[in-house]
């Protein structure tokens, strides 16, 4: 998934064969992911096959007991289809939010786009789980939120955005947001102005010199995007586990619940393997679009 | 040689009376960005089927005078008026123009057929027609075979001649070119001259062109507005232009020429240093003024003396400083005292008969010395 993939380079360059130089650069990436991805996965992919003894014990064996556990149980199915749905709908609100901030900062005098991508960058400096209770304080029964529209008289009663789906969806947009931003900025290469001018010397109106051209010549960036949230927001549980306060039920939530709570990791592992499934199916659909674009 | 010098009239200017009616007025048109006047109460009328050529050093604001005529920047002040509909504050989709990018601003998400169908999709034309004029804009800019082909996949002229079908298939109003030749080797831009030129005519499109291409604006348009800083400095044939230039900045601009400066000391006779020179038209006495006269309007002679003093020439006798070999003409730098003049003579076979550290003598007529009283 390397934006490499957008170049423009004939296929000839990208067919030369790696130099040995460049291989031996390579190297040292190789090795860290091999002990720091390779390793753990392949770890947690044998412990998918391992048999859970209860109380947190489990037995060397290879087994398939897991995986008919999770296919059988409805309730994991419907973490599945939830995770994966609400994912993509975050994902795409995302999207929709990030996508004026990102074409505004594109658009920015030169002098003003350092500081304006600092600024849409800056969330990140605070932790994920510091922003969540940030959240939960604001959407909070007694929250800003709730505070400002009953003093206003425009509630009587606060509105539920907390520790349900609502409180999960706002707080992971907001907290996927930055990545989008950049995701989408690095993705507008192609993007000038004189483009939408011609649209519309041609009669466009702007929704439609817009859609019809520069929607078209973002979709790299809208690829990579989509494809970097909703990877992280089907990863996430601490944003869903606090702001979905016990209630939203998620693949990523029921591992952690699985793996330090009930103490089942070959489950857990199992599980696991069934969003690393689902990164997949995302990596390759990411692919289709890509090479669609080309 | 010395009777056709003598003989030279004063180039007619024929104010040839067209009777087409203005299509594209601009009136007073300015744009300012803060402190900067972009373009300064620019007047200009385009007539119909007219090709006119904005041409001015960079800078100048040929391009934002393009850009405030297609909508693209706002005027600050001034009237636009097409076709005798004011369109000042239309934005540029209801302006019916054709715009030619510089970069040629093809959308690369769209084969070059999808690209010169877009502007009919825009206008809502049948699906059934819009196949067809795209074949025909293709056709017209002979680029029938491509219409599969992605732009990146063409070579720059080819390019550049989708962007002009794209512009001319939506059968705009007026055509607004924008240094469309600049990306162009210089073989290929003579190429695409002819060819705009061409379809410009064949169609009968009032166009605005700009260039900072004294060559292209001289070879390809019915009258050339000139530009400097902002404003509009003169207007006129390529004749005009090139032979009676209203400043010594556009004597120096388009084509080339020679530069003395001196002192009216009486009507028709100025005087540079020591020398005295003959002009047809001067300012008043004692004013300061800038000589330019054509490299190629001057004649040399290599013995001096030969050629007779005349009232209505000039003669000064120099020393050939440097001869330059160009191919087809010879240039020769010749210090004439006050300045360095420098004279081109087409080259003939056989040996030069003129050389370094020649003394020589320079002729040319009264008409060809063009009196300016800035001095850029
Ligand atoms: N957006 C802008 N903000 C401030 N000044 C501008 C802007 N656009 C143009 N100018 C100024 O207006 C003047 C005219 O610019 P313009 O682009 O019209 O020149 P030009 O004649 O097309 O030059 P070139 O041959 O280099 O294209 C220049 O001095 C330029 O710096
Ligand atoms: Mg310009």
């Amino acid at each position: 998934m390397t934006v490499a993939t957008f170049s423009d380079a004939p296929a000839a360059t990208r067919q030369r064969p790696v130099a040995p130089l460049a291989a031996a650069m390579l190297l040292p990436i190789a090795i860290v992911n091999a002990i720091g991805f390779l390793a753990p996965v392949a770890n947690l992919f044998r412990m998918s096959f391992n048999e859970a003894t209860g109380g947190g014990g489990l037995r060397e064996a290879v087994t398939f007991a897991n995986y008919l556990a999770f296919v059988m149980d409805p309730f994991y199915l419907e973490l599945v289809t939830r995770s994966i749905g609400m994912s993509l709908a975050i994902t795409l609100l995302t999207l929709v939010a990030s996508y004026p901030i990102a074409l505004f900062i594109h658009r920015a005098p030169a002098q003003w786009k350092s500081l304006l991508t600092i600024v849409t960058v800056s969330p990140l400096l605070v932790s994920a789980v510091v922003r969540t209770y940030g959240w939960m304080l604001i959407l909070g029964d007694r929250g800003l939120v709730n505070g400002l529209l009953t003093s206003a008289g425009v509630i009587h009663e606060p509105l539920r955005l907390v520790n349900n789906t609502t409180g999960v969806v706002i707080g992971l947009v907001e907290i996927l947001m930055p990545y989008m931003v950049l995701s989408l900025m690095a993705g507008f290469g192609r993007l000038d102005r004189t483009y939408e001018e011609a649209a519309q010397s041609l009669g466009a109106m702007p929704w439609t010199a817009f859609r019809r051209v520069v929607v078209p010549l973002t979709l790299p960036g809208i690829a990579l995007g989509c494809l970097l949230c909703f990877v992280l927001a089907v990863s996430s549980f601490i944003t869903p586990k606090l702001l979905g306060g016990g209630r939203v039920f998620l693949l990523a939530t029921e591992i952690y619940d699985q793996a330090i709570v009930i103490l089942n990791w070959p489950l857990a592992a199992t599980m696991s393997i069934v969003i690393l499934a689902i990164f997949g199916l995302a990596l390759v659909a990411y692919t289709r679009v890509v090479r669609l674009l080309d | 040689m010395m009777t056709s010098l003598i003989d030279r009239d004063m180039p007619t200017i024929a104010p040839a009376h067209d009777p087409r009616p203005d299509h594209l007025v601009l009136e007073g048109l300015e744009k300012r960005y803060d402190k900067v006047v972009a373009v300064a109460a620019l007047d200009l009328a385009v007539r119909q089927g007219e090709f006119i050529a904005l041409l001015g050093p960079s800078g100048c604001g040929k391009t934002t005078t393009l850009r405030m005529t297609a909508g693209l920047v706002p005027a600050s002040a001034g009237r636009i008026v097409i076709g005798g509909r004011d369109v000042t504050h239309l934005p540029p989709y209801r302006r019916d123009i054709g715009l030619v990018f510089q970069n040629y601003a093809l959308f690369p998400h769209m084969t070059v057929a999808e690209n010169v169908a877009f502007g009919l999709e825009m206008r809502k034309v049948p699906k059934a027609d819009i196949g067809k004029r795209v074949a025909e804009a293709l056709a017209l800019v002979r680029l029938a075979q491509y219409g599969e082909r992605r732009p990146r996949e063409l070579s720059g002229g080819q390019q550049q001649r989708v962007a002009l079908a794209r512009a001319l298939v939506i059968r705009p109003s007026i055509l607004l070119l924008d240094e469309p030749l600049s990306n162009l080797d210089a073989k290929l831009r003579e190429e695409m001259r002819t060819e705009i030129r061409e379809i410009q005519r064949r169609l009968g499109i009032t166009t605005l062109f700009v260039t900072h291409d004294q060559v292209e604006a001289l070879s390809m348009c019915d009258r050339i507005a000139v530009m400097q800083a902002g404003e509009l400095v003169q207007l006129g044939t390529p004749f005009e232009i090139y032979e009676r230039p209203r400043r010594a900045f556009i004597a120096d601009f388009v084509g080339r020429s020679n530069k003395l400066d001196g002192i009216v000391r009486e009507a028709g006779v100025i005087e540079v240093g020591p020398l005295t020179l003959r002009a047809t038209e001067t300012p008043a006495r004692g004013t300061e003024v800038r000589i330019s006269v054509r490299p190629h309007r001057i004649h040399i002679h290599p013995h001096p003396g030969s050629a007779r003093p005349h009232a209505r020439t000039n003669l000064l006798v120099g020393r050939v400083v440097r001869t330059t070999y160009v191919g087809d003409v010879f240039q020769y730098d010749v210090d004439v005292g006050p300045g360095v003049m420098q004279v081109e003579k087409p080259t003939a076979a056989g040996p030069q008969p003129i050389s370094r550290g020649d003394e020589v003598e320079l002729e040319w007529s009264v008409v060809d010395t063009l009196v300016f009283e800035d001095r850029p």
